[in-house]
């Protein structure tokens, strides 16, 4: 039998096609940004907040949790605080592009940065 | 299936929740959030390498369920995530055994694939947003380096194991 341990041609072809589609994607979503504007604050999917991103600020939503701070400063948004077991939106720190949106699942809060030219966004099928 | 062998796979099933559950108190560093190994998959691995596909579905299964109860997620959406990541790379695995084309890490690359991509597609009927797909490359590019560990680990297990008791 076929030594199933040695790696083979076909798992080299696999992974090669695997990084290629993956970079592909990067290069897409990297080639397409879109002016920032404004971010979108959404807890369960309704949104109730629009933060200007032009003026600093600090923000409070409710999100699942508890209360969700968030900060505006030169044009970037950032989770302050937050209640949630690993802290994983609020360790993330500035955000300052459309692609990059912040979640906290555990809140269901989501913050987007939505751009000038009606959100020109990619689309990953 | 004789009773030796139905004790072997509970041990698996329990050491994969073990694996999960030890897992989940040690977040890899966040690149994207809710990033991790899978080594958890380490047994799916060796039930499908020392047995066969059945097996493999019997683990799999058995885990994200019995963790599921243990962590108090049935039925909710972390368990609806992890249920239809568990369906996706369990049918990709199969095939890929099935194949007879791919090794080991060809398998586990598979896997780790499409655990991911089950996941984000999951994720996106659930709450009908679309962002977590621009996390999809960057996790792909991930799982070829977890998929490759994992089978690295496998593989030595196996030989290991081997003419033990399986």
């Amino acid at each position: 039998m076929r030594n199933r341990y040695v790696m083979t041609k076909a798992d080299r072809i696999l992974i090669i096609c695997v990084m290629m589609l993956s970079l592909a994607m990067i290069v897409l979503i990297v080639l397409f940004p879109s002016n920032a504007s404004s971010a979108v604050v959404k807890v369960k999917n309704k949104e109730v907040l629009r933060i200007n991103l032009a003026e600093d600020g600090q923000y409070e939503v409710d999100g699942t949790l508890g209360a969700v701070h968030i900060e505006v400063q030169d044009g970037a948004v950032r989770v302050d605080q937050e209640n949630s077991p690993h802290h994983y939106c609020s360790k993330q720190g500035f955000v300052d592009s459309p692609n990059t949106p912040i979640v906290c699942l555990p809140n269901e809060t989501v913050i987007t940065i939505e751009g000038d030219q009606d959100g020109e966004d990619v689309q990953i099928q | 299936m004789s009773t030796k062998k139905s004790v072997i796979l509970a041990f698996l099933i329990a050491l994969g929740i073990i694996f999960q559950l030890i897992e989940s108190f040690f977040p890899v560093v966040m690149i994207v959030p809710g990033y991790k190994i899978g080594i958890a998959n380490i047994v799916g691995l060796f039930a499908l390498y020392a047995y066969g596909p059945k097996e493999l579905t019997i683990v799999c299964m058995g885990r994200i369920f019995l963790a599921a109860l243990l962590q108090g997620t049935l039925f909710s959406v972390p368990f609806v995530l992890s249920l239809t990541g568990g369906i996706f790379s369990l049918i990709a695995m199969v095939i890929g055994f099935r194949s007879n084309v791919f090794s080991i890490y060809g398998v586990s690359v598979l896997g780790a694939c499409f655990h991911n991509i089950g996941q984000v597609i999951a994720i996106t009927i659930l709450y009908q947003q679309f962002f977590m797909q621009l996390f999809l490359p960057i996790l792909l590019a991930l799982s070829i380096v977890a998929g490759l560990c994992i089978a690295l680990l496998s593989t030595q297990i196996l030989k290991r194991m081997k003419g033990r008791f399986v």
